[in-house]
């Protein structure tokens, strides 16, 4: 097979019968609870579009495993130009969707697991690097939806993992049976992981030896008995169940990618879906390479949001008479050179990345993570100078419910007008699109997906080579030795 | 045995570059059996391959295509396998002799 279509996808999670609460209920079927659908309309665009002719050529690919054409979200990538390719690949799906399509989580951990199985087997003589191939092999074939399930809620962050007063505030092995083991804990804010067929989990920090049983990386099915999903609030969530559309903003495809709490209530995992059991050694190059493929898509897919958010600021400024004033154009050209740069980011850190022992691509940790510690700023700034140029009503604006009012909604039409021509309607529809974009969860996203700011500047510390840095400096103030060249 | 080096052009290098492309070279200069060439010699038994950054700008397939054997330093590793910096060096004239006398 290789390559599904949204709707197949849809079907698959009709299939699964996964433990999932929001507010207070239990959901029966995912697929087609409203609080959930614009999250997987964004996921199955991901599908649909790689059987688009126009976007081919970026979301399609060959496996390296079978020769099978594939969908590129499954890739193991083996050059720069793949290393690219993602990044036009996550920006042209973020024009579409102007939210998160969540597909390149799961992607990203395909590519650290790859890589990181091969290096424990070297190192250890395991055999975990097979055993994932074959995962990978069926994951390529089905061309299955998952989530990446890093993030462990972390208790005292003071402490490491085998400190804690709770151990489960870390997921960790609890029992090695003959054929399996049995994980306990959670992760948190888990993109995708209420419409995914199952998880990736993967350790979320660097480990100690104490800290073995916290070494794991495995693969468990969403339904998987033991497992519970508790789905987060968004801003403005409950206009998803109010009927409303217009209100909603982005109604197809919703605000961020829809994240959940994971509870993993000792949940057994057979040894083909365990990649990495008390490997404390390799956890933090698993987090490394995770977080730096991660933080690299964040100047592909944000900046495609931008250029949505973008066209809707310039939209609305036309509507509103405000286009041609010299202040507003030179704010929307602020808003493209932000966003441009962090396309130019991503682009580069792709263009530098490198071959790993397996033989896979990975992008340059330093510049990746320059990429990510940008976009908690740029996203923030472009979203200013949008709700800049929006004015107060991105606030105080009126409901749709009111504009549908026999005997109101002509004063919400006669005094929402902008200029003579455009009926009041478009104006609240961008306006919506722009309060949606910036208001709330989604520029939390922006801050702390793929890692908050600190996390980012830990790695820019770890990977600045401040000895040389300070060795060209001496050489040109002729402090100490006097070498030609440094 | 003839050696020669070649290196990436050291643009942002995270290792030492030079100073462990000179303690090879001096290293191989006064090893018997191997003979420190230019890069640009038509018979090239090795060619160590310095890269400043695990990018690896130097290794390509037109400078390997000059020697029968590579040996490529890019960042902290020795042919992708992982070497501190400090260990580079010994590293590389180990694998250089290695060619060599393949019987050790």
């Amino acid at each position: 097979m290789g390559m599904i279509r949204g709707d197949d996808y849809r079907e698959s999670l009709r299939r699964v019968k996964p433990e999932i609460y929001y507010m207070g209920e239990k959901v029966d079927s995912v697929a087609d609870h409203p609080a959930f659908i614009p999250h997987i309309n964004a996921v199955a665009l991901t599908y649909d579009m790689a059987w688009a002719p126009e976007f081919e050529e970026l979301l399609t690919t060959k496996s390296h495993l079978t020769g099978e054409k594939i969908n590129f979200f499954t890739h193991i990538h083996h050059s720069t130009d793949d290393l690219v390719r993602k990044v036009k690949a996550l920006r042209a799906m973020g024009q579409q969707t102007g939210s998160c399509f969540a597909r390149c989580v799961s992607h990203d951990a395909l590519n650290a697991i790859y890589s990181v199985t091969y290096d424990m087997d070297q190192k250890n003589g395991t055999e975990y690097h097979k055993r994932f191939v074959n995962f990978l092999k069926e994951v390529q074939k089905e061309d299955r939806f998952m989530s990446g399930a890093m993030t462990d809620p972390k208790g005292d962050r003071s402490l490491s993992p085998s400190q804690q007063a709770d151990p489960d505030q870390y997921v960790h092995v609890v029992d090695r049976q003959k054929d399996g083991i049995v994980i306990r804990g959670a992760k948190a804010h888990i993109t995708g992981a209420v419409n995914a067929i199952g998880h990736i989990v993967m350790p979320t920090s660097s480990l100690k030896e104490a800290d073995a049983d916290y070494a794991v990386c495995c693969y468990v099915p969403v339904d998987a008995p033991g497992l519970v999903h508790i789905f987060g609030r968004q801003t403005n969530d409950d206009r998803k169940c109010s009927g409303c559309l217009m209100d909603q903003g982005n109604p197809e495809y919703g605000i961020v990618g829809g994240e959940a709490l994971i509870v993993f209530d000792d949940v057994f995992v057979p040894w083909e879906q365990v990649f990495m059991c008390g490997e404390y050694d390799f956890a933090f190059e698993l987090v490394e390479r995770f977080a730096t493929a991660h933080r690299q898509n964040y100047g592909g897919c944000k900046v495609g949001l931008a250029d949505v958010l973008t066209g809707a600021t310039f939209a609305l400024a036309e509507v509103q008479g405000t286009a041609n004033a010299s202040h507003v154009r030179d704010k929307l050209v602020e808003m493209v050179h932000l966003a441009e740069s962090l396309y130019c980011c991503s682009i580069a850190c792709s263009c530098q990345g490198y071959a790993l022992p397996a033989g896979n691509f990975m992008a340059d940790p330093l510049l990746a993570n320059v990429t990510k510690l940008n976009v908690t700023r740029y996203v923030y700034e472009i979203a200013r100078v949008a709700q800049d140029i929006v004015g107060g009503l991105l606030a105080t604006m009126p409901s749709e419910l009111d504009w549908g009012n026999s005997k109101i909604g002509k004063y919400v039409d006669k005094y929402l007008k902008g200029v003579s021509d455009v009926p009041a309607e478009e104006r609240m529809r961008l306006i919506r699109l722009i309060e949606g974009m910036t208001c709330g969860t989604a520029l939390v996203e922006s801050m702390h997906g793929a890692g908050s700011p600190q996390a980012q500047r830990i790695m820019i510390m770890r990977r600045s080579n401040w000895a040389r840095k300070k060795r060209l400096a001496q050489k040109l103030a002729r402090i100490g030795e006097q070498p030609k060249l440094v | 045995m003839k050696v020669a080096f070649t290196y990436c052009g050291s643009c942002n290098p995270e290792i030492e570059l030079s100073d462990i492309g000179h303690e090879i070279e001096k290293a191989l200069q006064e090893a018997p059996d191997i003979e420190v060439v230019s890069r640009r010699s038509k018979a090239i038994d090795i060619m160590v391959i310095l890269c400043g950054c695990p990018r690896a700008c130097g290794d390509k397939k037109r400078v390997r295509k000059r020697a029968s054997h590579c040996i490529v330093v890019a960042g902290e590793t020795v042919d992708l396998v992982p070497v501190a910096e400090k260990e580079l060096a010994t590293q590389v004239i180990q694998k250089v002799k290695s060619f060599s006398s393949p019987e050790s």
